[in-house]
């Protein structure tokens, strides 16, 4: 039996080494490579595209700022899951929505930097509030109950919830009906107020909790669930999305508003504020609702992810 | 080995190191762990909440493993045997199930089986007896074009999911098991007059299930584990529950803590469990 010499045995360890160093560097190299890629921009835009986020840079000036923030970054964390507040197109593979249009419009009137950052709804109220986020934006509905650990803007549109369905539903009407009748399940997305409204009326477990909206909608199609229940100007964008196959019902269930959500505290609050006095004042915050909540709002199925 | 330790001992003499070093800190650190949040339950209000919230969970958890681990080890076993086949299309087959599964992320695997294959199938079977309708074969034809894909709820295409993923890894734990049996064995069994099969259920297979009851209770815990994938298709386990409640409440701490101890338990109570039967049937076992 050959025993190896001292000299045999370091080299084997030494090669091993060298191997796992190889290894190691070789994956760095692949990932920082394989990393972001830029997408051309578009003739004549003003904004670049970094992994199909919108990149703004410092937006408006010192002069004509309402509150100036000197270019401070303000970090906004959104879904990209969530007609027509954020979302991807699929041919361009871009993020866009009302979020990004309108926070970009704030940012101008208080010269800052709008840094959108994207996350899972699930944990984002949890996130903002223990600071991971300067703002979230993602059409939260203000209640009491997030107001306790946070704060919220003023309100920025006002929303119902209601019924998505498949188109010519007529085992039911609304969401009474859909409680008297127990073979019937609805979905909607967790940890949303939509959850909370929903398991007022039916028992819990005939409401089946997905963890975003897209998901909720394909088992809607796919026959799984009877009907998603969600805010109106969030359905609006999927029955536009999907015009063949689904379509919103019922009276409206609840009535909430919508508004920006800070950590305790934040000293963001009232610059937004004044910034979305200013927008409400001069029409342009109507025109956003009207673009993205609008009968004008349509995209095709094809169009987003 | 154990006699010459003690040959070269002092007599009656154990030294206190040697106690700290082989008893098993890892056990009572696991118990603290366990009994400071049983504690938290039942004195802290919000604790206690998230418990009372979550339990209503953990049947189904159970009960998802218990039947989704149960008919991976039948198809395991099926597999197993195709992957030492000597007949080219059962082996075939079995390696290219074994391959795909392992190859292929639970998480992804969950997702496809329940929204890709199954409503698939679901549709194909409709669309099947639809053709048996036209041609006038009503008997077939009637229920299978009824089938819809209510009736396979997500729990039932959660189950299928995990019994496909694990049926994979216990097919090459049985493979194993089956191979580390004594090819004497067979030899011996063949010569006595056996058939193949004959010799598998009576001789082979009992060894080999023995030889790897350990990797099966092992797998039996990790697939209690990966259960909570389920709640990612809504499916209201233990994990789901701790989601839901977490989101409501936004106790997020005492949601997940719970979660994880809770899931400690049930872990450490089934290995316990697993070890018992262990020893049982290799005590049971005179060779």
């Amino acid at each position: 039996m050959h025993y190896k010499t001292k000299g045999e045995e370091m080299n084997n360890n030494s090669k091993i080494s060298l191997l796992v160093i190889v290894a190691i560097v070789a994956t760095l190299v692949i990932a920082a490579c394989g990393g972001s890629q830029e997408a051309a921009p578009e003739a004549g835009a003003e904004v670049t595209y970094v992994d199909g986020v919108p990149q703004y840079g410092c937006l408006g000036s010192a002069d004509s700022a309402i509150v100036d923030l000197e270019c401070r970054e303000v970090t906004v964390a959104v879904e990209n899951a969530y007609l027509p507040f954020n979302y991807i197109v699929t041919e361009t593979m871009q993020a866009e929505g009302w979020d990004y249009d309108v926070v970009s419009e704030i940012c101008t009137r208080l010269h800052c930097t709008p840094v959108f950052e994207e996350t899972v709804w699930e944990t984002m109220i949890q996130q903002v509030q223990e600071g991971q986020f300067d703002v979230g934006g993602d059409g939260i509905t203000i209640n009491d109950e997030r107001d306790e650990n946070g704060d919220f803007s003023i309100g920025y549109v006002n929303t119902v919830m209601r019924l998505l369905v498949n188109i010519g539903e007529d085992r039911f009407t609304s969401i009474d009906d859909i409680a008297a009748n127990s073979d019937l399940i609805m979905g909607t997305q967790i940890n949303t107020t939509n959850y909370e409204t929903a398991i007022e009326y039916v028992p819990e477990e005939r409401v089946q909790a997905f963890d975003t909206f897209p998901f909720a909608n394909a088992a809607l199609i796919a026959g799984d669930i009877d009907a998603v229940i969600m805010d109106e100007v969030v359905g609006l964008g999927y029955q536009g999305e999907n015009a063949d196959a689904l379509e919103l019902i019922g009276p409206a269930i609840t009535s909430d508003e919508l508004g920006f959500y800070f950590p305790e505290g934040s000293e963001l609050v009232d610059p937004f504020n004044q910034a979305l006095e200013s927008m409400i004042e001069d029409g342009s915050l109507n025109e956003f609702n009207l673009k993205y909540m609008g009968p004008t709002f349509a995209l095709t199925y094809d169009e987003v992810q | 080995m154990a006699l010459r330790k003690n040959l070269m001992e002092k007599p009656g003499r154990r030294s206190f190191k040697e106690l700290i070093n082989e008893f098993p800190w890892w056990m009572v650190i696991i118990g603290l762990l366990i009994g400071i949040t049983l504690l938290l339950i039942f004195n802290s209000p919000n604790f206690n909440e998230a418990f009372i919230t979550m339990r209503v969970g953990i049947s189904t958890t159970l009960s998802i493993t218990l039947i989704a681990y149960a008919i991976s080890l039948v198809i395991g076993l099926i597999v197993g045997l195709g992957r030492i086949s000597s007949r080219v299309v059962a082996k075939n087959l079995a390696t290219s199930y074994v391959e795909i599964i392992r190859g292929i992320p639970m998480l992804v695997l969950i997702f496809f089986i329940a929204l890709v294959i199954i409503p698939g199938v679901i549709q194909s079977l409709s669309m099947l007896g639809e053709k048996f309708i036209a041609l006038g074969w009503l008997f077939i034809g009637e229920p299978l074009a009824g089938v819809n894909i209510r009736m396979i709820s997500m729990s039932f295409r959660a189950v299928i999911a995990l019994s496909i993923t694990y049926g994979a890894f216990s097919a090459e734990i049985f493979r194993a098991g089956i191979q580390s049996v004594h090819p004497g064995q067979m030899e011996a069994a063949r010569s006595q007059g056996m058939t193949y099969g004959q010799a598998m259920r009576h001789v082979i297979l009992p060894q080999a299930i023995r030889n790897v009851l350990p990797a099966i209770g092992n797998d039996f815990i990790s697939m209690l584990k990966d259960s909570s994938l389920v709640s990612l298709l809504a499916v209201r386990d233990v994990t789901h529950l701790a989601r839901l409640y977490a989101g409501g409440s936004f106790r997020f701490t005492e949601a997940y803590t719970t979660l994880a101890v809770l899931y400690l338990i049930m872990t450490v109570l089934l290995s316990l469990v697993v070890k018992y039967f262990e020893r049982r049937i290799s005590t049971n076992d005179k060779s």
